[in-house]
């Protein structure tokens, strides 16, 4: 392991900080955007509505469904917001400032991602209920066609680090970020981000069509639960997403830590403009086009990738 | 600390790995596995092969979805959710099991390993082995040529069109009654107003 520099204690509390401000920032940048695009004004109440929609939700009556597996359909918002967690916690937020920035920071966060698969797949599965039992395989389909992608573009990221470090490889691009070098890359994973996050193009899952889909049958505490888990994973993306692809704390004059902040936003606010901007995609026809455009895009990427780090 | 926290993992893996098969369902059996796994690589990180168990993670994950999703996909338990014993042929591979693990547990004990010292390698073909992977030669090359066979292999069976056409073509819904007639208006697949039946390649 290189710099661990955040002790126990405060990277629970900088974790836990982070992806539940982040969460609630999430959700009022969508009702702004909803209200931009709308064409409504942009009114104060977008700032305390998600505070009383949410206590809303959490005291509503808790239904169930018939012979439910309980134990899975409330764990796994807990595991969808601990991957969250898993996720963030190889990403540096400043210099030196990470949880865990670990050697091979890459393939942690790849495995909160591929594990994320698991728990939206079980968040449908376990109430016993057709509908969210359709949006967790079909889920699984879709995911199991972009989830290359991640891998692809994340590990050309890596190559002219020599690192497998997300620290690293956000030094790596001192001279050039990794967006200008890498074109490719910060295209696919928005689009891995906006499918692991089921947002805009990719909302395949928790979808209108499927009367909600995954959460068609969530009530109460695990419907509010389900939707922060959600949130927090956008954040968790869209930092990993700033640090790789666009120079994470690198910029002049500010101090790291705003640039890192804001280069988050952006990709955030990217990523949940799509939501209002752009049109569901049909599974197949994204599977289809995942398999035969997107890979090679992500071959491609890794190939260009090499070729500029010889 | 590290000594606890192995003995929780190790415990974890093998608890897990035994509710496998106690388990009534493909989905439930599937990601009880993968715990189990998650618990293995948790172990690797404990035992400092870093990436090896962190890559365990997402690959075991990544193929226990494929597992759930292709076993329940060829099962007659369409959901994974009804109730089905987990256990075949019990008494044979509880009996299998006890002698293997005797058998290959006291070859580890009680056997006497060679000590012959393999040839010395050529030092090129060392340096290049080095340059090109590290330490991990062995485990990328194997796993790199076994991972290209599988994805060649999944693609050609999943693909929908084949040399000969698209698979579903010429597809008619069987008939409603027993022994009814089939009506080309039902069938599941519209090839062109019924005159490409049959005409896929062939002649």
């Amino acid at each position: 392991m290189d710099a661990v520099t955040v002790g126990t204690g405060p990277a629970v509390v900088l974790i836990a900080s982070v992806l539940a401000i982040g969460a609630y920032l999430v959700a009022v940048v969508d009702r702004v955007l909803f209200a931009l695009v709308a064409g409504r004004p942009v009114l104060w109440s977008v700032v305390t509505g998600p505070a009383r929609e949410a206590a809303a939700v959490a005291r509503r009556q808790p239904v169930t469904t018939e012979a439910p597996d309980r134990i899975l359909w409330v764990m796994a918002p807990a595991a969808y917001a601990g991957l969250a967690a898993m996720a963030l916690s190889v990403v540096p937020l400043g210099p030196g400032l990470a949880v865990a920035d670990v050697r091979t920071g890459i393939v942690v966060f790849g495995a909160a991602e591929a594990l994320a698969i698991v728990a939206i797949f079980l968040h449908g599965w376990a109430p016993n209920s057709a509908l969210p039992l359709v949006a967790g395989y079909r889920f699984v389909g879709v995911a199991l066609s972009y989830e290359l992608l991640s891998m692809f573009v994340l590990i050309a990221a890596a190559l002219p680090a020599e690192s497998l470090s997300i620290g690293a490889i956000v030094a790596s691009q001192e001279p050039v970020w990794n967006v200008v070098r890498q074109p490719l890359g910060l295209p696919l994973f928005l689009i891995v981000t906006a499918g692991v996050t089921f947002t805009g193009p990719l909302a395949i899952v928790d979808s209108p069509d499927l009367a909600g889909g995954g959460a068609a049958e969530d009530s109460g505490v695990v419907r509010l639960a389900w939707v922060g888990a959600r949130a927090a994973m956008l954040v968790a993306f869209s930092a990993a997403a700033a640090a790789v692809f666009l120079g994470g704390w690198l910029g002049p004059v500010l101090p790291p830590i705003v640039w890192m902040a804001l280069k988050t936003a952006a990709v955030a606010v990217t990523v949940l403009a799509s939501r209002h901007l752009l049109a569901r995609v049909s599974p197949e026809r994204f599977v289809h086009i995942a398999w035969t455009v997107l890979l090679p895009l992500a071959f491609a990427d890794l190939a260009i990738a090499g070729v500029v780090s010889l | 600390m590290t000594s606890a926290a192995f003995a929780v993992f190790s415990a974890a893996a093998i608890w897990t790995g035994w509710r496998v098969f106690r388990t009534d369902s493909m989905v439930r059996a599937s990601f009880l596995l993968l715990a189990s796994f998650l618990n293995v690589g948790a172990l690797c990180v404990l035992l400092l092969a870093e990436y090896l168990g962190t890559a365990l993670l997402f690959m075991m994950t990544v193929e226990m979805v494929v597992m759930a999703l292709f076993m329940v996909m060829f099962m007659m338990n369409p959901a994974g959710l009804n109730p089905m014993n987990m256990v075949h042929q019990p008494r044979f591979a509880i009996g299998a099991g006890v002698v293997a693990t005797l058998g290959l547990g006291g070859v580890a004990v009680a056997g006497a390993f060679p000590d012959a010292p393999a040839a010395p390698i050529p030092a090129t073909i060392r340096a290049l082995g080095s340059e090109l992977l590290g330490d991990s030669m062995l485990v990328f090359e194997t796993a790199g040529v076994t991972l290209v066979a599988t994805m060649v292999c999944a693609v050609m069976l999943s693909s929908a069109r084949g040399r000969y056409g698209d698979d579903d073509g010429g597809s008619v819904a069987p008939p409603l009654e027993p022994d009814g007639d089939h009506r080309p208006e039902d069938d599941l697949v519209d090839d062109g107003g019924g005159h490409g039946h049959m005409h896929h390649g062939g002649h």
